[in-house]
């Protein structure tokens, strides 16, 4: 296996009597992208959450780059590049999609001017626009971002990830309430990514995960199930009982596709 | 183009009011049109807080007296002069908003709107205790000190034409800081801040400076008023540190227009007009204001500057199709 850009060591947070991830120890080497499945309540999101510092773990570390970044604050971890979006979308609603993408760049720059006007930033301006156009978002520069489908708010969501110059994209259910078209859109859009940023991506619609990953690791019930590539998993006995074979499970993966 | 034509005639008009006032009206306006203009100031550090960073602040009324006894202690006990002592009102004023923001931007809402009504109910008691400095509830009157000296020469707020004008320009450069503040990337800070702050965090903005960053500034206008208010009144009183005069900035915000630059001097100027006029006919105007501030809230969350601009908006593109109304609300 190559270096690894994001590993966990034994990673445990629980919230009251539920052990969300457990003992949690996971290597994601570089310049693959790599899916984490699990049915619900896997602890998926959870793992995304320790990662980027919005919830610090009972015991463990996480290293990125082999370097410790445990118990570093969500602004601390985002600066070191890892970049994030989140199950429920999540931008800034009440202002246009221009100005929440000139904001995450801006972020990204370590000092904020107080005095000088933020329009005279012509970089800052360009590479809005780049952005834009390769999100496919142009003509929908001006609209008030809460005023979006949610499938443009999510590609969005992709847009400020993008915009960020990531090292290492968290995309946590990035498709989710897409419309089909949408779907692939994004999924070509993640597939573009892929190239120049290492992605983690947790996704419940299994034809996206099996097409697009390189490697798979199954969480249940905050451990690790199996890990593998994508026919490796398909085929994994223990991985099909427990979530892909059950009928609940099933129904669940219509709704996920047709939400 | 409305907006320009409107602004200067505005500004025509402030600059020319110690002449056209008493031509037309009592002289007494011209010190209500300068009260006015200091307590829109006051209003602003509030909607710096509440309309652009999403912090509810009650407890501005605290800074402003931090402002107001900088000027009276530091002119009546420490003989200092106009500026020094105007610096020190300042200071003070941005120092306490310092101590009590390390504390208070951890918290937000309600949790934070308390903690800023607590820092303001301490101190007020602690003012009004402390007879020996701030004069109990007598407060400090103070001789006023010359603003500007040469040889035999001399400006002061003694001449009310020169009040006035010292309070104009004054007020006027904190708006003009203010206008600066929110076009610049630490402005956009701050609405990405107020919007979502997990997500604000989640693209490297330190939200916790940003906020602390915003309560200091805001310190600073409310600062800036209570000294100018200091000159003005030419005493400084513990009664200007209740919280009731936070809220009244408040409503006065948010009636104008929170999160816009000139609601502030809207609600204020509205709310003021209202008390001189209509209280010497009728006891009770402050219903007024309390009717006016419960239909802001429910039918103009950008208050009377946020309905005018609606208003030009659909005169002037009424066919414009990607223009959204600024009533979308976030639905987190």
């Amino acid at each position: 296996m190559s270096e690894s850009i994001l590993r966990t060591e034994n990673l445990t947070k629980r919230f009251g009597g539920l052990t969300a991830t457990d003992n949690l120890s996971l290597r994601f080497p570089g310049g693959r992208l790599q899916a984490v499945i699990g049915p619900n309540g896997a602890g998926k999101t959870t793992l995304f959450n320790l990662i980027s510092g919005l919830l610090k773990p009972d015991s463990g570390r996480v290293y990125f780059r082999d370097r410790d970044i445990t118990g570093l604050r969500p602004h601390e971890i985002s600066r070191l590049g890892i970049k994030r979006t989140m199950q429920i979308k999540s931008v800034f609603n009440q202002i246009s999609v221009t100005e929440n993408l000139w904001i995450t760049r801006q972020a990204s720059q370590q000092f904020l001017h107080p005095f000088r006007p933020a329009s005279r930033d012509h970089a800052t301006r360009e590479r809005v626009d780049q952005t834009l156009e390769q999100i496919g978002m142009t003509n929908l520069a001006h609209r008030i971002a809460g005023t979006l489908s949610y499938g443009d708010v999510a590609m969005l969501e992709i847009g400020m990830a993008l915009i960020s110059d990531p090292q290492l994209l968290l995309l946590d259910e990035p498709i989710c309430g897409m419309s089909p078209a949408e779907t692939e859109r994004a999924v070509e859009k993640i597939r573009e990514l892929a190239r120049k940023v290492d992605i983690v991506i947790i996704e419940h619609d299994m034809e996206v995960v099996f097409g697009l990953s390189e490697d798979i690791i199954v969480l249940a019930q905050g451990a690790v199930l199996a890990t593998g590539s994508p026919t490796e998993i398909s085929s994994n006995e223990r991985v099909r009982e427990a979530y892909l074979g059950r009928p609940e499970d099933e129904d669940y993966l219509e709704e996920a596709v047709s939400a | 183009m409305i907006e320009r034509v409107v602004m200067i005639i505005f500004a025509t008009f402030l600059l020319t009011v110690p002449w056209t006032v008493p031509a037309l009206t009592n002289p007494f306006w011209v010190s209500v049109i300068a009260e006015i203009l200091i307590w829109s100031l006051f209003a602003t550090s509030t909607n710096l807080l509440f309309g652009y960073v999403g912090l509810l602040s009650f407890g501005q009324a605290l800074f402003f007296g931090f402002g107001m006894y900088g000027v009276g202690i530091g002119v009546d006990q420490l003989g200092l002069s106009f500026w020094p002592a105007f610096g020190l009102g300042i200071v003070a004023s941005m120092a306490m908003a310092l101590v009590a923001g390390i504390f208070a931007v951890r918290l937000t809402w309600h949790y934070f709107a308390i903690i800023t009504v607590v820092f303001s109910l301490i101190f007020y008691f602690l003012a009004v205790s402390m007879k020996w400095l701030t004069g109990g509830d007598d407060g400090i009157n103070f001789p006023l000190p010359p603003t500007f000296s040469f040889g035999s020469t001399q400006w002061s707020f003694a001449d009310s034409n020169f009040q006035y004008f010292f309070i104009l320009a004054t007020v006027a450069l904190c708006f003009y800081l203010m206008y600066l503040v929110i076009g610049s990337p630490l402005g956009k800070a701050f609405t990405a801040v107020r919007e979502n702050d997990v997500r604000a965090s989640l693209i490297g903005l330190n939200v916790y400076l940003i906020r602390l960053t915003a309560f200091v500034m805001a310190g600073f206008l409310a600062g800036v008023s209570g000294a100018l208010f200091a000159f003005f009144g030419r005493y400084a009183s513990a009664t200007y540190m209740f919280y009731n005069v936070s809220g009244e900035g408040l409503v006065w915000t948010i009636v104008g227009g929170a999160g816009t630059l000139f609601g502030p001097i809207v609600g204020t100027t509205l709310f003021i007009l209202i008390r001189e006029i209509v209280s010497t006919h009728w006891e009770h105007h402050s219903l007024i204001v309390g009717t006016m501030a419960i239909l802001a809230v429910i039918f103009a969350p950008k208050g009377l500057v946020g309905l005018w601009q609606d208003g030009l908006d659909r005169v002037m593109a009424p066919r414009a199709k990607q223009r959204d109304s600024a009533e979308v609300r976030s639905e987190s």
